[in-house]
């Protein structure tokens, strides 16, 4: 099983879901999850800082604190999924819930080089997050263009293209891959593209 | 058979376990970092983090239970010994007076933090290989609770509703 990070492109869109998530979605979505993610997250940072260490000795990463920062990867993507309308519906809560349209799967390494976390821990800035970051940057202010748009070809034709969803989802899969190689999930050089 | 075998239920053993419970065991006693990891150096983050821990997996299997357990007493212990520590050494400050009793206690404080480093580090290793370690009074306390017997059976125990008292 390979790295998957994939989100469903509907056929249509619901207008109305669209303008009701558009107004209020930042109260009845946005700050639940919010609250919810912040003490998910905090958790995540302590296993992250944990795990480093156990990586550092033992070479590798305790497979529940894995699955726990898949899941985590999994509910964070699913709202921002929903608030960039990149597919209908309510993001469920709970780290084990299930909504098929966002489907992310990260292999689990049985082994990770204690010389690339170290590599990571010291340089990463350097070879990893100012290089990407900088593409990121500029794709994000694509991807809030691309989103404006959609909101609009949405509202009035009910659809969302397929190539700017492609974008948006790639955008996300890109940062999640990067993310995945920081938090030392994994010893693969994240590539500088978003597609699958 | 002896009384204490009547007693309790069998240790699992090291080929028994599964690695993901090694591996959650040996979590629990590293949760003493987790101040660090937040980058907050208050004594409650530990003890929070330990607490959590512990609910968090204290489903996952007895050997899983009895080392989250363990750290989790210990580490409470700890967090109090530290926190008297904290609003002392902030109470000298304001006053200006460190007393004899004072350094004592900082002696002390420092000692029981070096200890619990090194028996949690300990104990963490021989979690991760699948073996039992045990704490002072924590130890037994621990064992007790997570393979006597009577808590277990107690814990199987199936609520029961009764009608109002003196009806």
């Amino acid at each position: 099983m390979g790295f998957k990070f994939d989100i469903a492109h509907q056929e249509s869109y619901s207008r109305s879901a669209l303008l009701i998530r558009s107004f209020f979605g930042f109260f009845y979505i946005m700050l639940p999850h919010a609250f919810l993610l912040l003490f998910i997250g905090l958790w995540g940072s302590i296993l992250s800082f944990l795990s480093f260490w156990i990586i550092l000795f033992t070479g590798s990463y305790p497979r529940n604190w894995f699955d726990y920062q898949v899941k985590a990867l999994r509910w964070a993507t699913r709202v921002n999924a929903i608030t960039g309308n990149l597919v209908d519906g309510y993001p469920p809560f709970g780290l084990d819930a299930e909504f098929p349209a966002v489907e992310i799967e990260v292999p689990y390494p049985e082994n990770l080089s204690r010389g690339k976390l170290l590599l990571k821990f010291f340089l990463g800035i350097f070879y990893v997050i100012l290089p990407h970051g900088l593409v990121l940057l500029f794709r994000q202010i694509a991807s809030m263009f691309y989103s404006f748009l959609a909101f609009w070809v949405v509202l009035f034709t009910g659809n969302f293209p397929a190539n700017w969803h492609a974008f948006n989802v790639g955008t996300l899969r890109w940062g999640a891959r990067v993310s995945i190689y920081m938090a030392y999930m994994s010893d693969e050089y994240p590539p500088f593209s978003g597609k699958e | 058979m002896s009384n204490e075998e009547n007693e309790y239920i069998s240790l699992p053993q090291p080929s028994e376990l599964k690695q993901t419970e090694k591996e959650d065991a040996m979590g629990a006693y590293l949760m003493m970092f987790a101040s660090i990891a937040i980058g907050l150096p208050l004594p409650i983050i530990n003890i929070v983090a330990a607490v959590v821990y512990y609910f968090v997996n204290r489903k996952k299997g007895n050997f899983v239970k009895f080392h989250a357990l363990q750290s989790m007493l210990s580490a409470i212990l700890l967090g109090i010994v530290n926190a008297g520590l904290f609003y002392w050494t902030i109470h000298c400050f304001l006053n200006e007076t460190f007393t004899d009793f004072y350094f004592g206690y900082l002696a002390f404080a420092g000692i029981a933090n070096l200890a619990y480093f090194v028996f949690s580090i300990v104990a963490a290793v021989k979690a991760r290989k699948g073996q039992f370690i045990y704490f002072i009074f924590f130890g037994k306390l621990a064992y007790h609770r997570v393979f006597s017997k009577k808590y277990i059976e107690k814990a199987k125990e199936e609520f029961r509703n009764l009608p109002p008292s003196n009806f």
